[in-house]
């Protein structure tokens, strides 16, 4: 990627009358509607809204995982639309990292292969080096050799927040991340997600509908009616 | 019942899965594949033996120099028996002043028993199911051509006088008796007399042809060992049936092989398709649970939706086997008998007992996690009960099949052999794959990953490899799978070249027998002359075993084989020097080992005659080497050692021995000459003279029997072929089967890894570096599987083993190509959609 100007390295998504509409059947299911979006480097934005409201449906359309009906979209200073499958996947490889309510580990590889996965789409000589060093981080440096089934929701999605780190991503997609976890342990879950996007100046995108969640981020935008408006701006009390 | 009724419509809805359209596509072909074998051996056989009793004239034939009393005809008829009388000799024909010696075949009005005559009364070619009627004689177009006689004229035969009615094509019975190489003339029985040729001493034979079920036959056995004591010549179809035996024997035997295989394979296809279903009704089975179903209850639903399946499946499979038969059996008409019994009953029942037995072996122990799930589920997904383990399902599953190799096979033992072996080959094929899988996962490793196609391959086998239990139970499904369509197909071809080089185009179509010692230079120099290859003359000396070491053989052979024909009648004995052509020593040594050429010598070091004795013979008689035979020959008797067992083929139209003494040990026994040659369309006339001047001397024209077994051959070739088709039709079954299972676990992984930005191509190129990498493995593995099998097959088919270099080199190749192809396919889908569809189907959104 050339980032040409100051204003295009700055801003990392952007999205301008961005609209999704699927037919089920014979009617047509309105999701996203006329939807702008800017985030900027090193941010952290809290997407809320109630289930059904269109979030990850809007989360896989930033990410390039499917196409919106209308409207622009760029990641990286890149159009997405004028990228096919395989460019907008080139795009995301190695820059982008991903959390998801399931977890999403591929049940038949241990902890570290699972982490080990996104790494080894792009050449490199350290992937297991640095597998290991991530899975540290996150606390399970002796759980290496084990398979998500052998390891607790919480231990799962640990890995799962060390493999959307592993590549030292730019950009990270969190979709309910603790949806699926306890109080206690999602708590934990969020806490190191901050800790690692704080520790790498990545930039966030956490879906969620728990509000006392979304405050801790940069921004926090409410989904609705298939539109994004801003509910606070708490930038300032974090910086200060 | 409710719960049928809840099973019946959960398979409706699960009728668009592609899980349960494996399931029912592998039961249905297993179905298939077993019934139509089944009908077909079933017909096939009891077509054969009718058809040899047609060749014969009967199921039983008695035949004798004089007339039959009528209280013979009186015993056979009230053991169930139908008869007809029939009488042979040679005469001179007569028209005007042409003369030609004929054979006469004097009919009654029973005759044929089977079949038809193939007669030309004027309008064109019928079929008969009768003789000529007195007053009228149909005769030879030879015959006619060489009296120049035809239909109206008449024909001069003793001092009667006959009209020609008709020309015979073709007889039903074609068994060439001493009148069977002159020209035929057919008259009716009540003709007989008024010819003036029943005079004492005239050379005829008296036949009684008798047609019944076997049971008949088998309830005269006492009366019958009388009729062979007093010089009675009998045959019976089961046991004098043609010489096909051991080529149909092989067929036969392939063909329930080839049944086994697409039993057994449908079987994995039914197992691998199985934990798919299992995997898909977890869900349903745990809310099933929190609404209060019992495990039993949930048993059931689940046993009865499949059994549903299979029942349908058993049905559409019968259907299909039964058509299939129907193809198989058009294939070989021409050379069966038209009345071909109907299919019997047994294989149906074989076919659905099959596909009940095949999902209970291969789908039970899976489907029984559906039982043990918790209601718990419901609320934590991965609560999901432990699968069943892979040898669970194995042992169980070989448990089954060994049963249905039993019931097939009738041999315990064999069945029991079989089903360990197959599991030790899985032991050893287990550990070689996870051997490989390491060493895939090494290499790997070491690879440059500079260009995006060494990376695809890199990820497609680390993935592979890192998948290890899902890999290594596709890993042996489709080495077994493999190695069963390499078997069927290897052995076909070994099959037909056997069938080949067994009846090259000069193979003998004329016996001589009955040559006189003093005939011998002059037939010999004469056959000679016109054949273009011949066996060369054989000494034959009859004699009757009566004692094995010593002992009446009653008491030496097993129990079983007491009333073995070998021991009731003279067997043929002959010498010679060298091993006769075709005859293979499978224990000991032959003659001149031991002994010189010269007579003196015929004896060995002990001072005994060795002697050589056919190999199936010795089976049944329990003979070995060493054991002391004598036979008694006319009023003297012999004795040898034995020291040489021989394998010979039945079927290859040479004069052939079930003992052997060497040269000049049966010096001074009444001895004639047997011989058989191929003769040329040309060489024809040579019969002639040779009726002529050796009047004595029979010849038997084995040409339609030649024929008639080199079409079968080419039939039952086809047939073979059609089968072997529905094999490979199984293998892919499985294949297809096996890859569905394991689609959605690699449309989750490929989702997640377009995630994390992989793009379409690697994607691609790393299923398709998996699944070529699997075939591959799978292909080499196979390879040896089959290779290790046939080394056990070849045996029991009787066919030399050898190795298969070709399939070695070509089955990784095809397996990676097949594997890859399908897979490659097969995920196509999951490719084509955007990663956010193949995540939602994840059931993350
Ligand atoms: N491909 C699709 N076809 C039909 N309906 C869809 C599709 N994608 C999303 N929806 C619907 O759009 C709505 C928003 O879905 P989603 O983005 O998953 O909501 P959220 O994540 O906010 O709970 C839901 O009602 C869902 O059923
Ligand atoms: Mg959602």
């Amino acid at each position: 990627m050339s980032h040409s100007s100051d204003d295009q390295q700055k801003r990392i998504l952007y999205a301008n009358q961005l609209g999704k509409r699927v037919t089920s059947g014979e009617r047509e299911l309105v999701i996203l509607e006329s939807l702008a979006l800017d985030v900027e480097r090193g941010e952290s934005v809290a997407i809320v809204g109630s289930s059904g409201a269109g979030k990850s449906t809007l989360l896989g359309l930033l990410a390039g995982l499917d196409s919106p009906s209308s409207g622009e979209l760029e990641m990286f200073g890149q159009s997405l639309s004028a990228l096919d499958e395989d460019g907008r996947a080139a795009l995301r490889a190695g820059r982008v990292g991903f959390v998801f309510q399931n977890f999403q580990l591929l049940p038949t590889l241990t902890a570290m292969e699972n982490v080990m996965l996104p790494l080894e789409l792009s050449p490199r000589q350290d992937i297991a080096a640095k597998s290991r060093q991530c899975l540290e981080r996150v606390g399970l440096g002796a759980r290496l050799d084990h398979l998500p089934k052998q390891l607790s929701g919480g231990e799962q999605q640990r890995v799962a927040v060390a493999r959307a780190f592993v590549t030292d991503p730019d950009l990270v997609f969190a979709d309910e991340p603790t949806g699926n976890l306890d109080e206690a342990t999602g708590k934990r879950i969020i806490d190191l997600l901050f800790e690692l996007n704080r520790e790498s100046g990545t930039t966030l995108i956490l879906v969620t509908h728990d509000m006392a969640l979304a405050r801790r981020c940069d921004r926090c935008l409410q989904l609705e009616g298939g539109r994004l408006q801003a509910l606070e701006r708490q930038r300032q009390e974090v910086d200060a | 019942m409710n719960l049928i009724a809840l099973s019946l419509k959960g398979l409706r809805r699960d009728l668009r899965a592609s899980d349960v359209r494996a399931l029912f596509v592998a039961l249905a072909l297993a179905v298939a594949a077993t019934t139509m074998i089944g009908f077909f051996l079933d017909r096939l056989d009891r077509g054969l033996t009718r058809q040899a009793g047609q060749l014969l004239g009967g199921d039983l034939v008695l035949e004798q120099g004089q007339a039959f009393d009528d209280e013979l005809r009186q015993t056979l008829r009230q053991a169930g028996l139908e008869l007809s009388d029939q009488v042979d000799l040679v005469s001179m024909v007569s028209q005007a002043d042409a003369f030609q010696p004929a054979g006469l075949k004097v009919v009654d009005d029973h005759y044929p028993l089977y079949g038809q005559v193939r007669v030309d009364r004027g309008n064109g070619i019928e079929g008969l199911a009768h003789g000529p009627p007195p007053g009228s004689a149909w005769i030879a177009p030879r015959l006619a051509q060489l009296l120049d006689a035809g239909i109206g004229d008449t024909v001069q035969v003793g001092s009667l006088s006959l009209t020609v009615t008709g020309l015979v094509e073709r007889e039903p019975d074609q068994q060439g008796g001493f009148s069977g190489l002159a020209p035929r003339i057919m008259l009716n029985l009540q003709d007989l007399e008024a010819t003036g040729l029943v005079r004492p001493g005239s050379r005829i034979e008296y036949e009684i042809l008798a047609a019944g079920p076997p049971a008949a036959i088998d309830g005269l056995e006492g009366r019958l060992d009388a009729l062979r004591d007093a010089g009675v010549e009998i045959r019976d179809v089961r046991v004098d049936r043609p010489s096909l035996g051991r080529s149909l024997d092989r067929a036969q035997k392939y063909l329930s092989l080839a049944g086994l295989a697409a039993v057994l394979l449908a079987g994995v296809a039914v197992a691998m398709a199985t934990r798919r279903y299992v995997d898909r009704h977890l869900d349903t089975a745990a809310l099933l649970r929190c609404f209060g179903a019992s495990q039993r209850q949930l048993g059931q639903l689940f046993a009865w939706q499949l059994a549903w399946l299979g029942l349908v499946a058993a049905a559409v499979g019968a259907l299909l086997g039964l058509a299939g038969q129907a193809a198989l059996l058009a294939l070989l008409t021409r050379f069966l008998p038209l009345e071909l019994p109907p299919p019997g009953g047994m294989p149906w029942l074989m076919g659905v007992l099959t596909a009940l037995a095949v999902l209970v072996g291969f789908a039970g122990p899976t489907l029984l996690r559906l039982k043990r799930v918790s209601a718990l589920k419901v609320l934590r997904r991965e609560l999901d009960p432990i699968p069943a383990s892979g040898w669970v399902v194995v042992v169980v599953a070989s448990l089954v099949f060994g049963t249905l190799l039993w019931l097939y096979s009738g041999d315990p033992l064999l069945s029991v052999g079989i089903l360990l072996g197959g599991l030790v080959a899985l032991v050893v094929l287990w550990g070689l794959g996870q051997l490989m899988l390491t060493l895939l996962l090494a290499v790997l490793a070491r690879l440059p990953q500079r260009s995006q196609q060494g990376r695809a391959w890199q990820l497609g086998g680390r993935q592979l490899a890192r998948r290890r239990n899902a890999s290594l139970g596709q890993l042996l499904a489709f080495s077994v799978t493999f190695a069963a369509m390499a078997i069927i197909a290897l052995v076909r071809g070994d099959l037909l070249t056997t069938w080949q080089a067994q009846l090259p185009a000069d193979t003998p179509n004329y016996f001589a027998i009955n040559i006189q010692p003093q005939e011998r230079d002059g037939v010999e120099t004469l056959i000679d002359s016109a054949a273009d290859a011949t066996s060369g003359l054989y000494p034959m000396v009859r004699g009757r075993l009566t004692a094995i070491d010593g002992e009446p053989p009653q008491q030496q052979v097993p129990e079983e084989h007491q009333t073995d024909g070998a021991l009731r009648r003279d067997l043929n004995l002959t010498w010679r020097e060298t091993l006769p052509e075709g005859n293979r020593i499978t224990e000991g040594a032959w003659f001149d080992a031991e002994s010189g050429s010269d007579a003196d010598s015929a004896t060995a070091s002990d001072g005994s005659v060795p002697i050589s004795v056919e190999e199936e013979l010795a089976g049944r008689l329990g003979l070995s080497l060493g054991d002391e035979l004598t036979f008694t020959i006319g009023s003297d008797s012999v004795t040898g050692r034995v020291t040489s067992l021989r394998h010979l083929d039945w079927e290859s139209f040479q004069p052939n021995f079930f003992i052997i003494f060497p040269p000049g040990a049966l010096d001074g026994f009444g001895h004639s000459y047997i011989t058989s040659f191929h003769l040329p369309d040309a060489g024809n006339e040579m019969l002639g003279e040779m009726v002529q001047r050796y009047p004595g001397v029979s010849v038997l024209n084995v040409e339609a029997l030649l024929e008639q077994v080199r079409g079968i051959l080419g039939q039952v070739t086809r047939a073979i072929e059609f089968v072997l088709g529905f094999v490979l039709l199984a293998g892919i079954s499985v294949l297809y089967a096996a890859l569905t299972a394991s689609r959605p676990a690699r449309a989750h992984e490929g989702a997640l890894l377009r995630v994390f930005g992989a793009g379409n191509r690697t994607l691609a190129r790393m299923q398709w570096a998996e699944f070529a990498l699997l075939g591959f493995a799978s292909g080499l593995l196979g390879a040896a599987l089959a290779e290790a099998s046939a080394l056990g097959i070849y045996g029991w088919l009787g066919l030399a083993p050898r190795m298969h270099w070709l399939m070695w080199g070509a089955m990784p190749v095809l397996g990676a190509a097949i594997v890859g192809g399908i897979g490659y396919l097969l995920s196509r889908g999951s490719r084509r959609q955007a990663p956010m569809a193949s995540l939602r189907l994840l059931g993350e959104t």
